[in-house]
């Protein structure tokens, strides 16, 4: 009989490590792999630019787009300041996946990398399309949700282009039963992370939502801790894996205490009459370091899928 | 025919004269006790403009206790009791001015289909953000000093929320009405409602951090009813 196939989207390449050394595009053109980090490193910029927007509510600051009062560099006064800032950091980073697509296109020969790259400039437009859409229909929640939501999914986009574009070499696992289960767990622990910053954006966009938020943040630190566990178990410490574990756990055990200090900020005090700088700081680095830790726990995913 | 000319002229006098003879008026005072709380003085700096607009430091005006202990800024309406009524929009148009980077009036009643005038009395820009649940919400930029935009409102709402994105201090509320028998109470405290039909009416007074009190009276035939409001710190 033969044995039951996943479905397509679902399967990685038979050989993926084949798939992903095949060419030296990494050791051959590092440059291209140099460019790719720097786009996937502005895009983080970007979305902790996205997050300040939101935390001093200057998200209608502008009220028109593309154009800034009628301008393309309007004075950056106020909360203009945030919400144009975000939209020159988000045009850069537009034009250098642009850039990036392209010279892909031009030096790379695997196709999933090249259609990768495509993919990545589609998400961008995308997003670049729902920023206008949350400023013309005056930020309804699904539209400001999708757009958080797709900034997180832009960002795994990125790291996973420039991972399969870096030409690291493969790890080589000795128990295969063991590295399953991590292949698993790590898949797991990625969409509750996933799932948490759906909740958050929900929270931030909506107020509502707080309390499953909470609750997966516990599943969420319990499922990181694990999973460094495993790491620091399977991976051999010449793949570097167990410090990118570590510093997973480092990153989660700081981004609860800043879910700590964000509830305190917006649901304990009183009201002012515009966000205390504490409560931006909290609310602003405690999205960031969700992307961060989304980031790290897709990473572990890739590398533990690349093997020997 | 002179004498029917006459007669009907006089008719016509006394049915207004009675008209307002019938007319009764509500008036009183908001009355605070308690603490009052300690005034926020707002940083102006993300706008220098803002900041040389005035010389003394600016409080934030969400909370403002008047030298006789009442209570500013307080939409006093007529909740219950004009049913069946219908009143045409008053002829004038409200004015809310952005001024040194704050609103003014900072509440303010409108009747339905009465134009709003929004002016930019600034040399920054602001944007007039609406935040009505009823009527259609509305975010405009105001780039311009002199620059005026006029709205209505096609549903009645207590209370509509301005906010400018651009100065987060800035903050503005409107009571949108059927009918113009409103107040919001000023400098004293003090309210009047004027030209009531005489009945019994159900009068609540709104204020945006202490909420909401009301109380029923019986307005007289061309007689004045004297009542307070106390809200509490």
């Amino acid at each position: 009989m033969r044995p039951e196939r996943k479905p397509r989207i679902l399967r990685l390449p038979a050989n993926f490590s084949n798939a992903v050394q095949k060419s030296d595009t990494g050791r051959g053109q590092p440059w291209l792999y140099r460019f790719s980090l720097l786009v996937t490193v502005a895009t983080l910029f970007l979305i902790l630019a996205g997050g300040l927007v939101t935390s001093h509510e200057a998200g209608l600051a502008v009220p028109d787009w593309p154009q800034s009062y009628g301008q393309w560099m309007p004075p950056m006064v106020g909360n203009v300041f945030w919400e144009h800032s975000h939209r020159m950091i988000a045009g850069t980073v537009g034009i250098l996946t642009l850039i990036l697509a392209f010279w892909v296109q031009w030096r790379e020969t695997r196709r999933g990398v090249r259609r990768l790259a495509w993919v990545a400039l589609g998400a961008v437009i995308l997003q670049a399309l729902l920023g206008g859409l949350t400023v013309l229909l005056l930020l309804p929640a699904p539209v400001s949700i999708f757009h958080a939501c797709l900034a997180q999914t832009f960002f795994c986009l990125l790291i996973a282009l420039t991972y399969f574009l870096s030409g690291t070499a493969p790890i080589v696992f000795e128990d295969t039963a063991a590295l399953k289960s991590l292949q698993r767990f790590a898949g797991m622990t990625t969409g509750f992370v996933y799932l948490q910053l759906i909740l958050g954006a929900t929270v931030r966009h909506t107020g509502h939502a707080v309390t499953p938020h909470i609750i997966v943040a516990f599943l969420v630190l319990l499922h990181i801790l694990f999973l460094v566990l495993k790491v620091s178990h399977v991976c051999p410490s010449t793949s570097r894996m167990p410090k990118v574990g570590a510093s997973l756990g480092m990153m989660v055990l700081v981004q609860f205490f800043l879910g700590i200090g964000s509830f305190v900020f917006t649901r304990m005090l009183e009201s002012n009459y515009a966000p205390r700088m504490g409560e931006v700081i909290f609310t602003a680095a405690h999205q960031t370091f969700g992307a961060m830790i989304l980031g790290t726990t897709f990473f572990i995913v890739l590398r533990a899928y690349h093997h020997e | 025919m002179k004498r029917m000319t006459y007669l009907s002229i006089a008719i016509l006098l006394n049915l207004i004269l009675a008209q307002s003879a019938w007319a009764g008026t509500v008036s009183g005072a908001v009355k605070f006790t308690g603490t009052a709380p300690e005034s926020t003085a707002i940083n102006m700096d993300a706008d220098p403009t803002c900041l040389v607009a005035h010389a003394d430091p600016v409080y934030a005006d969400d909370v403002v206790v008047n030298g006789n202990g009442t209570l500013k800024n307080v939409f006093v309406y007529v909740k219950s009791g004009l049913e069946g009524q219908t009143f045409p929009p008053a002829a004038g148009t409200v004015t809310m001015d952005q001024n040194g980077c704050q609103y003014n009036p900072h509440v303010f009643g409108v009747q339905l289909g009465q134009d709003v005038e929004i002016m930019n009395s600034d040399p920054t820009l602001h944007n007039v953000h609406s935040m009505s649940k009823q009527s259609k919400e509305f975010n405009l930029g105001m780039p311009i000093q002199g620059m005026k935009i006029k709205r209505k409102f096609d549903k009645p709402e207590v209370m509509v929320r301005f906010k400018c994105d651009v100065h987060p201090w800035m903050g503005a509320y409107a009571g949108v009405l059927t009918h113009p028998f409103f107040s919001v109470s000023n400098d004293t405290g003090s309210f009047e409602l004027k030209d009531l039909p005489a009945g019994t009416y159900e009068i609540e007074a709104w204020h945006e951090k202490y909420g909401t009190q009301t109380q029923s009276i019986t307005v007289d035939a061309a007689g004045t009813q004297t009542t307070d409001f106390t809200f509490a710190g």
